[in-house]
């Protein structure tokens, strides 16, 4: 847009308008921070999240989920710490791979199926997942698959890759053909085209999409308590969620285990600002 | 130099995945070693103990036991999916009420010599019979769990006797200090007030009805409205409130021990009587060591079972676990050794153990399940006093009979039949037609290529997400439970379809939740597309100072998982201590009461699924505004619009594209938002803000496992969203269609 | 190349040896600009320009890449603000109006039509917002598409249109508006040569027949020649040379505009003025020629360092005793038909240097020979080997 100075009135209101929003965006999450950060817990008719005082500050409920002091309990939680990130990549991976060619076939070639195979994907969208858990279960056990991570990675990268994939043949449609017509002139065949010049050219949609599938992966827990059989093999929502019981939920611990779960997910937010916006426009999803 | 940086991100990537795969597979593939499994809800101070009783018999037998906890929320799924296929445990825990259910999917087994006759005198009565069915032992009766009365001694000096005694205390206590706190609107902490009326929840049948029902209702309602306790307290709130000297008196149950600091002043007291009426009695649950059947049949799981249930583990779990163990040795020890005066563990456990000889073991079928949701609403509703206890209960009662309907009879799968014989001659009829045109070989064969980049994307997608949901369809022509089905055709679409022979707008019914699902689907949607694009447009302003900051801070609700946010969305809408209605106060308006009313209820889960959705559509605006060239907006500016024309007639014009697939996924997931609502509002009141997923989930899990109802529900929604984006997609991509050609 | 001084900074007597743009004293000023000074960040792209546009003028802006050419144009239409200086459009004070208060209308270099709307609707846009009644919006595109022969492509999408369709529909775009005056940014550079050439000719008849007022911007020499009634052209940010192009072409006022302006470029050598015989001789690189004594005047100093200049055009091959002013080794001959250029070198180790032969003359050079060159003493330029400005002027 134009690059006269905008006037003060206007910049006072845009700030306004954004400082709203961030409150808006920020305000239940300080909550679960506090509540994280407090002895007593609890929200009671208070407007501002800030804690109670400084007696009711402690360090208790993250010391309680970290396992700090209790060996044992430190070294499994470590454990699955590193299985949420192992899983979440794993599944980051699987998703991008199986999907990256997929895409580039429906976004370069006609070919016969296409058209029912992207309206498929769509409606695979649409279809509540009321109780697949079962289904998966015996699905995953007929393919031996069962009580491994490898399992439940294959399981979460399923259920990313239709929207990967979307998002991925936007991008690919974007990138003019030019390109690898450019490259198969100069000797390369289809495959490498495809690996050398629209691959890259991809990149940052990738790096979406991978942040996508890393975080659907990243807060599930009813899959992962489900076919996972050993509690070193669990991820940390699963962790997370054992502090909710059937008569009452340990409300410190369950909100300073979401402070430590969101943790990684907001740097990986951070360093992938660009490409975020970079990845997303790039076609972005076009359907 | 372009190519050694290739190389070397190259190298960096095949590490990653050498140690990806690596950590995927090296302790995947080793099977445990083959000993007895035992699985347990527990964590804290009782999975201490328990790992400690366990070790003792390990050490004793010389027997591996591997032990699992899984949390409770996903704790009979796996159960329910693991025994069957023999990868289940050996030995599990869990609560006699579910025993129903178990029975249900043959996850157990008696326990055999596991609680032989002469051990069954070192039990508390009560224990042994909460775990006998039908004449039949299924558990050892580890640990029983009631609620009692907490009270502070520092504003109170004894006990309180009765109720009414304790509701007095109002206004002596100190201003904001509430006399008793519970969670009023539970039925499970109602049940003790019905029991002290002589009703009951369950009885075969919906059985809270009748006088004894509706005087409990108007004491609670009494509670409530005279300022004796306060209004909708959850455990969290109780747990706040009594910490904080705000309560005397809370009834809780063991578990809120765990929760308050040591150097509280408290002690715990069976619950008060009702003047006039009787003692309060609670419910009570005896968590067990079950059998599975494989178990059953291994001498060592069945020694486990009986091990975890003998004195010394006793001893062990009532000290290290704090739980009111079902052992009477236990107690006759300590009841012989005097405990010193200030242990107040021992007290506590002791006062529990008191409460639970009046508590009323909870019942076990699975008819018992569809009770609580129905009982609850007409709990809520009297509370707020929206109906009378009579029309309340009778109301309850009709919903209940009408979800435990008998699944209609087996009809003639006739129709069914020929609907999908129709269904496939179609499709054949296509595909031939399709085959036979001509070059069709010559398509096939030029497809070849393509088929290699998309062969194992199709076979995952259908292996792993087509084949689940597929099964899911199929269910949706059987009534009965997942182990018992029965085939019903087209019985529950019909029913579905014809509101259950109500009026077709009436309570609960298809079309009213449809209704509230499209309303609640498009206000969802345009929040999220106008926030989206407000702060899109505001963020891609030139020369905004703190860009970075505000986008990653707006980016937040995004970052943190929503089961947890949507939790503390739902506190903050609470009436009395929610910090929404105490920033409405700083304003000057009056508390609202969010979840009794639809409108407010609605306005509360739109928020919190406002606030999660937003940041996806921000993202999506921002990268669709960047790829509007700029030349195109000047050259609007030059052409004399201003800002906001420039705005509406070319950047939106040109946004379309782009935001129209996000809008149609966004329309998508919202319509299956089941968290939200599930969470904030659960569907209160009275059911009224339940969306369509949320009703498949509840015919699916609160209303004795209805799982061919749900799939029936399941699909008609897949339809509803397949004829919408199909509306949506020509809608939007008309024109765009058109300028391609 | 150094730095021109500001042409205002000059004495009198350049200012007196200036002729001036015609610029009749009933003709208004529709666009002028006063001091104007343009940073982004810390570059300094304008460095105090004035621009002057009479009613009725073509006007183009012409200069290298990075000159401020299109950042000039972009203060003009508004879409950028100056960080010192006025400008005003048929007398209105417009510094600090945005573009649609300031009634211009452009050209953009990608055209930028809206992709969205069809070229009628491209067309009406800017006629709506001003609320311009529907009949009168229906004639001025009945008549602009007639104009611009855009009547069979009122329906289309600007993505149906071929790249000079799209030119003239954005150059509609422009008409319809009937503005103060019309912004040009390098509307041709998308085009190929053919349809530029074609394109170019119409847009100076529509200026003529709309008696508009217009500032072009382009970096192409031929346009900026061919448009221009008033030449400006630019260099580092700052006016090198203003003026009616031919005389510009023929009077350059600094070497870089000598250079600038011109195909094949103006030879230039490094040389020195002596006197022989009363008359004044410039003379080195192996050029030696007459000056025109009259046209340089006083600058004439005997010993005086200067760089001799003489275009491509103006040389000719030397027959019969014609002074011989320099003799070509010519290395390639490029034949044209009508004429051909001879590219090669004075000395083996001088400057490159270009000769126009006529095409009968052409025909018996070839490459290794060495030609004689002769040139009249008027077309010889001399520029001061330290400022680089023309002597004389």
């Amino acid at each position: 847009m134009n690059e006269r100075k905008p006037g003060l009135l206007e910049t006072i209101l845009v700030h306004t308008v954004l400082v709203a929003a961030v409150a808006y965006a920020l305000y239940p999450v300080l909550w679960v921070v506090t509540l994280a950060l407090s002895k007593t817990g609890g929200t009671e008719a208070r407007v501002l999240p800030l804690p109670r005082g400084a007696e009711d500050l402690t360090l208790d409920n993250f010391r309680l989920v970290t396992g700090v002091g209790d060996p044992e309990k430190g070294w499994l939680f470590a454990r699955q710490l590193v299985n949420s990130l192992v899983v979440s990549c794993a599944t980051a991976l699987t998703a991008v791979a199986i999907a990256t060619p997929a895409a580039y076939a429906l976004a370069r070639f006609d070919f016969v199926g296409k058209r029912t195979g992207l309206r498929g994907m769509l409606l695979t969208q649409m279809f509540p997942g009321v109780a697949s858990a079962v289904p998966l279960y015996l699905i995953l056990d007929a393919l031996h698959l069962l009580d491994t991570r490898s399992g439940l990675v294959l399981v979460y990268a399923a259920t990313a890759v239709p929207f990967a994939i979307f998002q991925l043949r936007g991008a690919f449609l974007a990138i003019p053909v030019d390109l690898e017509e450019a490259a198969m002139v100069d000797g390369a065949t289809r495959v490498q085209a495809f690996l050398k010049v629209a691959l890259p050219a991809a990149r940052p949609a990738i790096a979406v999409t991978a942040l996508f599938a890393f975080m659907s992966a990243w807060n599930e827990f009813i899959l992962a308590a489900t076919l996972l059989g050993r509690e070193s093999a669990f991820t940390l929502p699963v962790v997370l969620q054992s502090y909710v019981g059937e008569y009452s939920t340990q409300w410190g611990a369950f909100a300073a285990g979401a402070v430590l779960v969101s943790v990684p997910v907001m740097a990986l937010f951070y360093v992938a600002q660009r490409q975020l916006l970079s990845g997303l426009t790039a076609g972005g999803v076009k359907g | 130099m372009e190519r050694s940086r290739a190389g070397r991100a190259l190298h960096a990537l095949l590490a990653v995945l050498a140690i990806v795969a690596t950590i995927l597979f090296a302790p995947a593939c080793s099977e445990p070693p083959r000993g007895v499994v035992l699985w347990h809800p527990y964590r804290g101070g009782e999975e201490a103990a328990l790992k400690k009783v366990v070790a003792r018999f390990e050490a004793e037998r010389g027997v591996k036991v591997t032990t699992l906890a899984v949390p409770y929320e996903a704790y009979l799924s796996k159960l329910e999916a693991a025994i069957p296929r023999g990868n289940g445990p050996d030995v599990f825990i869990g609560p006699h009420n579910r025993l129903g259910e178990y029975l249900l999917h043959k996850l157990v087994a008696p326990v055999g010599d596991a609680l032989p006759d002469e051990d069954v005198p070192a039990y508390e009565p009560v224990t042994v019979d909460a775990v006998t069915h039908e004449g039949v032992r299924w558990a050892v009766p580890l640990a029983s769990k009631c609620v009692a009365l907490y009270w502070d001694t520092r504003l109170l000096s004894e006990p309180p006797r009765t109720l009414e005694e304790l509701a007095a205390k109002k206004g002596a206590l100190g201003a904001g200090v509430w006399p008793l706190a519970y969670e009023s609107h539970s039925a499970y902490y109602h049940a003790a007030l019905l029991h002290a009326y002589g009703g009951a929840l369950f009885d075969g049948g919906f059985a809270m009805i009748g006088p004894a029902a509706e005087r409990s209702l108007e004491k609670a309602r009494e509670l409530v409205t005279s300022g004796a306790a306060p209004d909708e307290a959850s455990g969290d709130l109780l747990k706040t409130l009594f910490s904080t000297g705000k309560v005397a008196a809370v009834i809780s149950g063991p578990w809120l021990a765990a929760d308050l600091s040591d150097d509280l002043p408290y002690a715990v007291a069976p619950l008060p009587e009702i003047e006039g009426v009787g003692r309060m009695r609670p419910f009570l649950t005896v968590d067990g060591a079950f059998l599975s059947p494989d178990g059953a049949k291994r001498e060592d799981a069945r020694a486990l079972a009986r091990a975890l249930g003998s004195s010394e583990s006793a001893r062990e779990r009532a000290e290290t676990g704090k739980q009111v163990v079902a052992t009477r040795a236990y107690w006759a020890r300590a009841d012989g050794e005097r405990p010193a005066a200030d242990d107040r563990h021992a007290a506590l456990l002791r006062a529990f153990r008191d409460a639970s000889a009046d508590a009323i073991p909870m019942p076990v079928s699975t008819a018992m399940n569809p009770v609580w949701v129905p009982a609850e609403q007409a709990i809520r509703k009297v509370l707020r006093g929206d109906a009378t206890p009579k029309d309340a209960l009778a109301e309850a009662k009709a919903r209940y009979d009408d979800v435990m309907r008998p699944p209609p009879p087996s009809p003639s799968p006739a129709p069914l039949v020929i609907m999908i014989g129709l269904g496939l001659l179609a499709a054949a009829v296509a595909i031939v037609r399709r085959v036979r045109a001509p070059g069709f070989r010559r398509e096939l064969e030029a497809s070849k290529p393509a088929y290699k980049y998309v062969a194992h994307a199709a076979i995952t997608i259908f292996v792993l997400v087509v084949l689940p949901l597929l099964a899911g369809a199929v269910t949706s022509f059987f009534a009965g439970t997942r182990d018992d089905p029965r085939f019903v055709g087209l019985a529950n679409y019909v029913d579905i379809l014809t509101a259950r022979g109500k009026p077709l707008l009436s309570h609960g019914s298809f079309y009213l939740t449809l209704l509230v699902t499209v309303a609640w689907t498009v206000v969802n949607v345009t929040l999220h597309v106008a926030i989206g694009l407000a702060l899109g447009v505001a963020l891609a302003r030139p020369m905004l100072r703190l860009r970075a900051v505000y986008r990653v801070l707006l980016i937040l609700p995004w970052a943190v998982p929503s089961y947890v946010t949507a939790l503390a969305w739902k506190g903050m809408f609470h009436r009395q201590f929610g910090a929404i209605n105490a920033l409405l106060a700083t304003l000057g308006v009056e508390p609202i009461s969010w979840f009794s009313k639809f409108s407010t209820a609605f306005t509360a889960n739109v928020a919190t699924n406002v606030w999660l959705g937003f940041p996806f559509m921000m993202v999506v605006v921002m990268g669709a505004l960047t790829s509007i060239p700029k030349d195109v907006l000047e050259a609007a500016e030059v052409d004399g619009a201003t800002r906001w024309q420039a705005f509406r007639l070319v950047t939106l014009p040109l946004l379309k594209p782009t935001l129209l697939p996000a809008v149609v996924l966004g329309s998508v997931w919202t319509f299956n938002m089941f968290n939200v609502v599930f969470l904030v509002s659960g569907g209160e009141p009275d059911g009224t803000t339940d969306i369509l997923v949320s009703e498949a989930y509840r015919w699916a899990f609160a209303r004795n496992s209805q799982f061919g109802y749900a799939a029936a529900y399941a699909v008609i929604i897949f339809g509803l969203l397949a004829i919408m984006s199909r509306v949506l997609g020509r809608v939007g991509g008309g024109e765009a269609k058109e300028a391609a050609s | 190349m150094s730095e021109a001084p500001h042409r205002h900074a000059g004495s009198s007597a350049l200012r007196a040896a200036e002729t001036p743009v015609p610029e009749p004293a009933e003709r208004k000023l529709r666009c002028a600009a006063r001091g104007i000074e343009k940073s982004f960040g810390a570059t300094k792209i304008l460095r105090g320009v004035d621009l002057e546009i009479p009613e009725g003028t073509f006007a183009v802006l012409v200069g290298p890449s990075g000159c401020g050419k299109s950042t000039l144009l972009r203060l003009v239409a508004g879409l950028e603000q100056a960080d010192k200086g006025t400008i005003t459009l048929a007398g209105r004070d417009v510094t600090n109006l945005p573009p649609r208060d300031r009634d211009v209308a452009m050209v953009f270099q990608s055209y930028a039509l809206y992709p969205h709307l069809t070229v009628r609707e491209n067309l009406a846009f800017g006629l709506k917002l001003r609320g311009t009644p529907a009949a009168e919006i229906e004639s001025r595109i009945r008549e602009a598409s007639a104009m611009l022969g855009l009547e069979k492509l009122m329906d289309r999408l600007p993505k149906q249109l071929s790249g000079g369709q799209r030119q003239r529909v954005a150059m509609g775009r422009a008409i319809v508006r009937r503005p103060t005056i019309f912004l040009f940014d390098e509307p041709l550079s998308n085009l190929d040569a053919a349809l530029r050439a074609e394109v170019r000719v119409e847009i100076r008849r529509l200026h003529d027949r709309l008696g508009a007022t217009t500032l072009y911007v382009t970096h192409d020499q031929v346009e900026a020649m061919t448009l221009a009634d008033s030449l400006w052209v630019l260099n580092g940010g700052l006016v090198e040379q203003k003026g009616p192009p031919l005389e510009i072409y023929e009077r350059p006022r600094t070497k870089f505009v000598a250079t600038f302006l011109g195909s094949p470029q103006m030879n230039l050598v490094a040389g020195k003025l002596s006197k022989e015989g009363g008359a004044f001789w410039a003379e080195g690189g192996g050029v030696r020629t007459r000056v025109d004594e009259e046209r340089f005047g006083d600058a004439l100093v005997e010993g005086r360092e200067v760089t001799i200049g003489v275009r491509p055009h103006d040389l000719c091959l030397a027959k019969g005793d014609a002074p011989i002013v320099a003799e070509l080794k010519v290395e390639i001959v490029e034949a044209l038909g009508s004429e051909a250029f001879a590219h090669g070198w004075i000395r083996s180790s001088g400057p490159t240097f270009v000769a126009r032969l006529d095409a009968a003359d052409a025909r018996s050079v070839r490459p290794g020979s060495a030609i004689p060159l002769a040139a009249a003493p008027s077309a010889i330029h001399l520029f001061d080997a330290k400022t680089d400005r023309a002597l004389g002027d």
